[in-house]
């Protein structure tokens, strides 16, 4: 749904972004993390046809944005990092006027749809102006569906949200998903993106790593096993493992890294009773999107 | 077109809502013109009592001034409501997802501009028409005549081509200041300066008796020409799509 190929943008002798490929299969979410600069909302403007790169290409929805940006507009829906409503119109004027520019054939029924689903139905004659800063993102995210686009850009959906809104948001597009939309997710909030996305990539003016939350955790530090021990083992012997590939002892606490636990796990504990391991808990040691975020960027700056 | 038109009615329907501003620069002030224009020719001299021989004379004098404040419309009414236009997109940094459409920065434009142009334009004549509407009922009936007579060419070529090319260089020059400021009163401030070149010239004729020459309001009208096509120009420089969400703060 989305093909970047060596994307670069320029801003005079600034590279606001350099070389930027990837692909972006129908139906995932994606989310682009980055610091503050990184070159996240130059890629999206670049992919929404709204920016034109220096160089490179990209086809969104089939559509190349260098050659058919007007076209790439009409297929994709933008929700940027401020939700840019008119305060003093109406929930509904602010729909309808963006109905009218993607010259919807059935405006009052899109309208409807999505001020409904997004509860914000019984105020959509109030003045947007009144509304909370939650309402006003729902808001901004009905006039992105309006015209039921198959690529959504979502810059920091959830910033400045309070708890609730924010789930909510986050609800929102966990069931946009389900309905086989593609989306790009530019955010901060890591939790977020583990939660929502398929994949992620993460960009500092070039494109560092992607790959699957998961995955991503798994290159960068192996499987670890977390054994909890009544006793403090003392070794007699070396227990020789060939799938092991390193172990931490914190006194009562074993930190294993292996391969494969699911595959080695049994040996593995076998082997410790054999040894006289008194064995309380097992579990898998679980590493944060954060941690590899922060090591990711840290070893980037290096 | 269509998203031009679409554009331009959200610009009205969002700028009578704006607040004071507006309604004082597209209502208030030509009313008070207006009532000025009248007051002019109704308290300085008593039409009905002049005779014959002296009426062109008289009409002569009392419907020059008139004339100015009829000028003055197309250069207040636009002002306000083309400023607001670019203002309240960037203080409700409501332009990222506006061209995010499939909305072309040439209609854009247009929309900005003809949404100033065109009230000013047609306030300019509906007051001019009730203006004279008002001259037909209540002064003696061949005053409107004789004042046709003397004034008829000036007045078409203030309202038909001053009004215009004047509502232009306003709406064009508060549009570029606009997109260059971040507050909106330093915009109504520079964009006040702009008007101030056009209206010095216009009283420096009426008190040189000299704005009764077709010859220098169209001397007028060609400079106000040639500073509508630089403000055009520099108009279409700014309205880039790349210009806009990066320059524009």
């Amino acid at each position: 749904m989305i093909v970047a190929e060596n994307l670069t943008r320029r801003f005079g002798d600034r590279i606001a972004v350099e070389n930027l490929s990837l692909e972006i299969a129908e139906g995932e979410v994606f989310g682009f993390l980055g610091p503050n600069g990184a070159g996240k909302t130059t890629t999206v403007r670049m992919l929404a046809g709204l920016l034109a790169p220096s160089s490179g290409r990209a086809i969104v929805a089939g559509v190349d944005v260098v050659a058919q940006p007007q076209r790439v507009r009409t297929l994709v829906g933008i929700l940027p990092e401020h939700p840019g409503l008119y305060e003093k119109l109406s929930a509904w004027h602010n729909l309808k006027f963006y109905a009218d520019l993607y010259e919807l054939p059935s405006p009052h029924t899109q309208i409807e749809k999505y001020l409904r689903l997004l509860g914000l139905w019984e105020r959509r004659h109030d003045p947007v102006g009144t509304f909370s800063k939650g309402m006003k993102q729902k808001l901004a995210i009905a006039r992105a569906l309006l015209h039921e686009p198959k690529v959504l850009f979502l810059d920091e959906p959830t910033s400045g949200l309070d708890p609730e809104a924010a789930k909510t948001v986050r609800d929102f597009i966990a069931q946009l998903a389900s309905e086989k939309r593609t989306i790009f997710l530019c955010t901060h909030n890591l939790y977020e993106a583990e939660q929502l996305c398929t994949r992620i990539g993460l960009i500092k003016q070039r494109l560092i790593k992607i790959g699957a939350p998961a995955s991503l955790k798994r290159e960068l530090y192996g499987r670890q096993i977390v054994i909890d021990l009544k006793e403090p083992l003392v070794l007699s012997e070396d227990p020789h493992l060939p799938f092991v590939r390193s172990v931490q002892r914190d006194g009562r606490r074993l930190l294993i890294e292996l391969d494969d636990p699911e595959q080695h796990n049994p040996a593995l504990i076998k082997k410790l009773v054999e040894l006289g391991a008194q064995i309380q808990f097992v579990r898998e040691q679980s590493r944060t999107l954060e941690e590899v975020y922060l090591d990711l960027i840290a070893e980037e700056r290096q | 077109m269509k998203r031009t038109w679409v554009v331009m009615r959200k610009e009205w329907r969002e700028a009578f809502r704006g607040g004071k501003t507006i309604w004082i620069g597209t209502i208030a002030i030509p009313l008070i013109l207006l009532g000025a224009s009248l007051f002019q020719l109704f308290s300085l001299s008593d039409l009905h009592a002049v005779s014959p021989e002296e009426l062109p004379q008289v009409v002569g004098v009392l419907f020059l001034v008139p004339l100015l404040y009829f000028m003055m419309f197309p250069l207040v009414i636009p002002h306000q409501i083309a400023i607001y236009a670019i203002m309240s997109e960037k203080e409700q940094k409501s332009l990222e997802p506006l061209l995010a459409t499939p909305l072309r920065t040439s209609e854009l434009f247009l929309a900005k501009m003809l949404a100033s142009v065109l009230p000013a334009l047609l306030i300019t004549w509906a007051a001019f028409a009730l203006f004279l509407a008002v001259i037909q009922a209540l002064l003696p009936a061949n005053v409107l005549e004789i004042a046709w007579q003397q004034f008829g060419s000036l007045w078409l070529m203030a309202l038909g081509l001053f009004a215009p090319l004047a509502a232009t260089f306003m709406t064009l020059a508060s549009m570029a200041i606009a997109t260059r400021v971040s507050d909106l009163r330093t915009a109504q401030l520079f964009s006040s300066f702009a008007m101030l070149p056009i209206l010095l010239s216009m009283f420096f004729l009426v008190f040189r008796q000299m704005l009764g020459r077709p010859a220098l309001l169209g001397g007028l009208c060609a400079a106000l020409l040639v500073l509508d096509v630089g403000l055009l120009w520099v108009n279409v420089k700014l309205f880039h799509r790349e210009e806009i969400l990066t320059r524009w703060r």
